[in-house]
Order: C-alpha cells, then sequence, then structure tokens
C-alpha cells in the first residue's frame, strides 16, 4: 500500500500567517474579556482558539486556561447550552471525560446544536474505548453530512482501532472534502496519520505524515516531537537528538524532555540524560497533581521508562484504566504490573 | 450583514469570508473605475496583528455588459471579455520587530507590487491599488434585519450598528476604464469579487456580487417552496456569477421567490405581485448578481439598484449605479423589496459608520486601532 496518499495536497495558509492570525484574535478576545463585553459565542470561540493553540503549541497552560475560561464561562451561565458544550470539549482535552458527556447531556437539554453535541460524545466515546458507540455516531454524522469533519472522524477511529485501509480510505475522503485554506485541521489530520502509522510501527510512513504536518505548521509541537521519534528509529539520532533539545528546552509539556533523556541514555550520554530525566520527574509531579487523569498514562509510561518507579507508574496507569478502558490503556496496566513483579519498590536511575 | 459570514463555510472559515463589493466611479478622477473588496471580518483583533493568506487569491472580475431587454424580463447581455485583478500574498518578514507583508496585484495593466499597509498604495500603467487593514465600511442593525425575518413583521428600531469598530483586510484597484477593454467596448461593466485557492487546484470558496443577496433573501428557508431544511449559500457561492450553472437554477429561483415574496407581504399590500409560476419580478434581475457600473455617468452616491430599477421600468437610468461605500444599502434594499419606493424609506436607524468613507484614494477609512496589545497571558489567571 502506498501509505503516503496520492491526493493532491491542499494549499493552505503559510504557518506563520495563520498563527499569527491566531495569536492575534486570541488576544484581542481576551482583550475584550477584560472589559467585560464578550457575549456566549465570542466566549466560546475564545475558549476554542486557545485549545486550538495548546493542540499546536503543544502548551499545558493553554489548556489550562482554556479549561479555566470555559468552567467560569458555564458558572456565569449555566443554561448556556453552548458553554456547556465548550465546557465539555476541555473537560474531555484533560480526560475528564465523565464530567464531559454530562456536559453534553446538558448543553443537549439547553439547546445546542444536535450535530455538535453528537461530533463531541463520539470523541469522547473514543477516547474511553466505548467504540463500537463511538463508530454509531461517526457513522451517522458522515450520513447526514459527508464533510471534511465527519469523514475525519471516521477516519480517526478507524486509525484508533488499527484498521489501516479503512483509515486511509477515510483520510483521502476528508481530504478531499477540504474546502478551506486554514492550515490547521488539515495538519491535525495529517499528525493522526502520522500516528496511526507510528503505532503501526511503519516509521517510513509515519516520518512523511509528521513532516507534512510540521511542514505545514512549523510551531506544532506535537508533530516535531514524533517527527523526532521516527528520525531516530530510522537511524537519524543526531538530528532528533538536536529537535528534542529545542523542543525540550521551550515546552511545558515534560513529554519531550522524556524522549530525549530516552534518546541520550541510549547513546550513553548519562548525565545530560539524567538532567532531563529529573526535569520532567518535576515537571510531571507538579502536572499530575493538577491533572491527574489528563497526564496519568504519559506519566505512567515515564516512571516505566526513563523515571524506573514501577509503583509510581502502576498506581498512574491503574487510574488511567479507571478513566478509560482502552487497549493502550490496558496494555499500559498489564507493562506496569510486569515491571513491578520483576522489582517491586526499587529505584534505578540513569 | 451585506455577506458577511454568508454560509457556513464562510462563517467557519473567515479569513475566505468576503464582506463586500463596492464599485464605483473615482470622485476624484473622472473616467477610472474604483473596485474594492472586503474580507476576513472581525472585531476582536488589533489591526496591525492581521495578515492576507498567501493561499488564497483574492479577485476582482470585471466585463462589458450591455442591457439587453428593459421591462418585465428585463435582463443584461455579460461580454464574454474579462478582466481580472487578482492579489496574492507572500510569507511576511520580520523588520523591525514586526511582521510585513507584500504581495502582487495581477492586472491586465501589468503586474504592481504592494506592500501592505502602506496608504498611497501601489501605482502602475493607469492603475493604483491597495492592499491592507481597513474600518468595515458596512453598517447594519441585525436586531432589525433578523428581526424582520424571524417574526415576519417590520421591528421596532434599535439603532445600533452591529458591525461597529470592526475592520476588515481590504484591497482597492483605481483603474482607467478605456484601457480594459478597449474603445470600441460600452460603458456599462459588471464586477464580482472571489476567493479562491492559489495552488495548482483552484476552487472558489466564496464570491459576492450585490450584498445581502445571500443573507437576506436566501438565508430564509422558510418560504421556499423546494427545499425547506438546505442552506443553499455555500453552493450560491461556489458558481461562476457571470453563468450560473442550469443544475441548480431551479433551486436558487424557488429561494428567491419565496424569500421575496415574503418580504413584500410585510406592509400588508403587494407591491411585487408575482407571475402566474409564482417568480417573483426581481428573481431574474438578482440571479444576475454582479455590481453594474455605467462609467458614462458621473460618481453618485445613491446609485445602488437604480440601473436595474430603471430597467425593470423601461425607462433609462439616470446614475452610474454601482455601489459606493457609504450607500445605505440595507435600507435601499429592504424598502425596495417591502414597498418598491410606493411607500414610506424602510430603515433599521442605522445610516452611516462611526467614520464614513472619504472621496480620496484608497477611500475607505483607517482602521479600528483597538484592541491594543496585550501582555503575554500565561496560565490561569488569578
Amino acid at each position: 500500500m502506498d501509505a503516503f496518499s496520492s491526493c493532491a495536497s491542499p494549499r493552505t495558509t503559510d504557518g506563520t500567517i495563520a498563527l499569527s492570525n491566531l495569536e492575534a484574535h486570541i488576544d484581542g478576545l481576551e482583550l475584550s474579556r477584560c472589559r467585560g463585553e464578550l457575549d456566549s459565542p465570542a466566549w466560546s470561540e475564545l475558549i476554542d482558539l486557545i485549545t486550538l493553540r495548546a493542540q499546536i503549541r503543544g502548551r499545558i497552560a493553554d489548556y489550562e486556561r482554556a479549561s479555566a475560561l470555559a468552567e467560569q464561562c458555564a458558572l456565569d451561565a449555566p443554561a448556556d447550552g453552548l458553554g456547556l458544550l465548550t465546557r465539555a470539549r476541555t473537560r474531555a482535552a484533560l480526560h475528564r471525560f465523565d464530567e464531559a458527556l454530562a456536559d453534553l447531556d446538558s448543553a443537549e437539554r439547553f439547546g445546542s446544536p444536535d450535530p455538535e453535541v453528537e461530533a463531541e460524545r463520539a470523541a469522547i466515546l473514543q477516547a474511553v474505548g466505548r467504540y463500537d458507540e463511538a463508530l454509531a455516531l461517526r457513522r451517522t454524522a458522515a450520513e447526514r453530512r459527508a464533510d471534511f469533519e465527519s469523514l475525519a472522524g471516521l477516519a480517526s477511529l478507524h486509525a484508533e482501532l488499527g484498521e489501516i485501509t479503512a483509515a486511509e480510505t477515510w483520510f483521502d475522503e476528508s481530504w478531499r472534502c477540504f474546502r478551506s485554506v486554514s492550515p490547521f485541521p488539515i495538519a491535525l489530520l495529517e499528525f493522526q496519520r502520522g500516528h496511526m502509522w507510528l503505532r503501526h510501527g511503519d516509521f517510513k510512513c509515519a516520518r512523511q505524515w509528521f513532516e507534512a504536518a510540521w511542514g505545514r505548521l512549523p510551531a506544532y509541537a506535537q508533530a516535531e516531537g514524533h517527527l523526532a521519534e521516527v528520525e531516530y528509529e530510522l537511524g537519524e539520532r543526531n538530528g532528533a537528538i538536536a529537535r528534542l533539545r529545542r523542543l525540550a528546552s521551550v515546552a511545558d509539556d515534560p513529554d519531550y524532555a522524556v524522549q530525549l533523556a530516552r534518546m541520550l541514555a541510549e547513546t550513553d550520554h548519562l548525565d545530560e540524560a539524567g538532567m532531563w530525566c529529573e526535569h520532567a520527574e518535576k515537571r510531571y509531579e507538579q502536572i499530575v497533581a493538577r491533572h491527574p487523569a489528563a497526564f496519568a498514562d504519559h506519566a505512567a509510561d515515564f516512571w516505566l521508562s526513563v523515571g524506573n518507579e514501577p509503583q509510581r507508574a502502576l498506581s498512574l496507569a491503574k487510574l488511567n484504566l479507571k478513566v478509560r478502558n482502552t487497549p493502550g490503556a490496558r496494555a499500559l496496566f498489564a507493562r506496569a504490573i510486569i515491571a513491578c513483579g520483576d522489582m517491586p519498590g526499587t529505584r534505578q536511575r540513569h | 450583514m451585506a455577506d458577511h459570514g454568508a454560509g457556513p463555510r464562510a462563517t467557519a472559515n473567515p479569513e475566505i469570508d468576503i464582506t463586500d463589493l463596492f464599485a464605483f466611479p473615482s470622485p476624484e478622477r473622472p473616467g477610472h473605475l474604483v473596485l474594492i473588496m472586503n474580507a476576513y471580518p472581525f472585531k476582536h483583533i488589533e489591526a496591525t496583528r492581521l495578515l492576507f493568506s498567501d493561499a488564497i487569491d483574492y479577485r476582482i472580475r470585471v466585463r462589458p455588459v450591455r442591457i439587453a431587454t428593459t421591462g418585465l424580463g428585463a435582463a443584461f447581455a455579460v461580454g464574454d471579455n474579462e478582466c481580472f485583478f487578482s492579489f496574492t500574498f507572500v510569507v511576511p518578514k520580520q523588520s523591525d520587530g514586526k511582521l510585513t507583508q507584500t504581495g502582487t496585484c495581477h492586472s491586465p495593466l501589468g503586474d504592481i507590487a504592494v506592500r501592505v499597509g502602506a496608504e498611497d498604495g501601489a501605482h502602475g500603467d493607469g492603475v493604483r491599488v491597495f492592499a491592507g487593514c481597513r474600518l468595515d465600511p458596512f453598517f447594519v442593525d441585525q436586531l432589525f434585519s433578523g428581526g424582520l425575518r424571524m417574526t415576519r413583521k417590520i421591528p421596532k428600531i434599535t439603532g445600533v450598528n452591529s458591525v461597529e469598530g470592526q475592520n476588515v483586510l481590504s484591497v482597492v484597484v483605481e483603474v482607467e476604464h478605456a484601457k480594459l477593454f478597449g474603445p470600441d467596448a460600452g460603458p456599462i461593466v459588471a464586477v464580482i469579487a472571489e476567493t479562491t485557492t492559489n495552488g495548482s487546484f483552484r476552487a472558489r470558496l466564496d464570491r459576492v456580487g450585490r450584498p445581502e443577496i445571500k443573507n437576506f433573501i436566501m438565508m430564509d428557508k422558510a418560504a421556499d417552496a423546494v427545499n425547506r431544511d438546505l442552506d443553499i449559500r455555500d453552493l450560491y457561492s461556489e458558481e461562476d456569477g457571470f453563468k450560473l450553472r442550469p443544475d441548480y437554477l431551479g433551486a436558487y429561483r424557488a429561494r428567491l421567490n419565496g424569500s421575496m415574496a415574503v418580504y413584500d407581504s410585510l406592509d400588508g399590500k403587494t407591491d411585487w405581485p408575482l407571475d402566474d409560476k409564482g417568480v417573483h419580478p426581481l428573481t431574474e434581475m438578482l440571479l444576475a448578481d454582479f455590481l453594474v457600473v455605467d462609467m458614462s455617468k458621473p460618481f453618485d452616491e445613491d446609485g445602488y439598484l437604480e440601473i436595474e430599477r430603471a430597467m425593470l421600468r423601461g425607462a433609462p437610468h439616470k446614475t452610474c449605479g454601482g455601489r459606493w461605500l457609504n450607500h445605505d444599502i440595507v435600507d435601499s434594499l429592504l424598502t425596495i423589496l417591502i414597498n418598491n419606493g410606493n411607500g414610506p424609506r424602510i430603515s433599521d436607524g442605522v445610516d452611516q459608520t462611526a467614520v464614513p468613507a472619504s472621496r480620496n484614494f484608497p477611500y475607505l477609512s483607517k482602521p479600528n486601532p483597538m484592541p491594543p496589545k496585550l501582555a503575554p497571558l500565561v496560565g490561569i489567571p488569578m
């Protein structure tokens, strides 16, 4: 299979322009909010734009900011369907899935449009491993209106299920339905496609899609982080480490530091690996304390790998499994149990 | 609102959203045609920080037209010749701590390099162009116009300009009319604005001719005898405004006939009797959806739709037609639709923007500088 689609890549607005416009828009809305000038749609717009920036820049501070604004918005207007729908998105982003689903029920009662609520519900059901229910909703949405969003939703679900052929078909179809020039939705889709190939173990295909996403949006931190990961696996170790050094030094997400520490340790740069490992540990302690569900999986993975504290990993993997019973969560939990069996209570550092 | 957010695609993608098109003889340079396209409406962005997309071709198309028939069934004959002014922009560069963007206007008189925001614009042979952020010249009270559609009654006036202080990205062309189509061409031209993709695959993303065709008239599904659950505006925007495909013409006609009949009923009398097939007298004229300017007539602030209405009456037109920036098209259009000028002027109570346009190039008012830049915000505010 030719994993890199034969579809012509949509030309989108340059990443510098798009990000500048996004930042300017957020700043303007923030100022208007300070002056008390925002109506409900503008509040939601602000929160959604900050969440978008969080996805691109990979900044945890942005997720927190969006969440804080959404909580305030819903508190001020508890019967506003749009506010509840927006809060559901921010809660889901922090893996507060049960609360997010409850918000969606309320949003529906208070008149939020059915397709928007169902799209959010499908995304959450997919995230928690209720794939059959998610698939039914995704299919209904695509049958109702086969547009970029609905087809991308189907693609992401099949990708998560490891159904590569179906996922590729829907990725292509959604691409064909793209009728805009915004780089954000296309780059996010390319990232998902790369992630699917990464999980499938095809680093070359993964690299093409991560490169496409990062090329479209050079500020797309997660795409560049995963690009470094596949470059490393493909033997381009120095380049990968250089990328991650840059990302880890500016990011508030410790994931880049973890990847960097692992690569440095594997290439015998043990002192620097230890430094990044400590950096990641401190940061994970902070963010897990604030948002345990959101970072349980990544933190567990850290303490199972370079963090080397299996007991700590086990409790987080257990929490993660409680939050979402997915194959990935089950595998992480199993790894933690095995690791605890191998070296109970011990701690070895690089 | 004129063409702001006129359809789901434009609403979801403001960078492709053409808000307005204006065309008029230059008030300061007789014999010159002025063409203005506004796009990307925003209220909450500092004016200097917004940039044109490098993936969009901002295009204004001009064709010669002549009046083919008058009276009921009046129509224009659109010529095959076409001149277009296509603005494309490049990725901005950092300069003195801020991003500076440049672009090119590809015109029938040659390419002209333009720096975004340069007040004097740029000159070529017989053509002058401007590109940059300006104050949105449109004005409307949406409570009035929306209330009218929702309640099927003429609402009370609140007089609030719903787009007060809003900015847009504008491209302006002032071109010597005689250089466009040669000496044998007539004086009347038709004008359309489009945003299209700027890659090897070209797709029309938005298209505007006359203001409020899509929002005031096409948005109202309830009176449509054929499609009551279809937002038809995205389909319509994809069309070539000079040559609508026959595939959807019936759907567009049904939407216009039904919607305009509702407007006509609002004052309790019929000023636009439908024919025996239910066709509104304005339908075919408005589906020829372009601005029409007669360059043989002098600049006139209030020429909007005058040529078309004169044609329907079977009388010669008196003005240049087109559309001037400060003309209150909301009042004009509502009055035409509701009473055809046989009753009081229907007004939404908003008659101008806070800073009306000037009669000097680039005509549009400077942008609202607010909101000013914020200090960076990090994390959860205390």
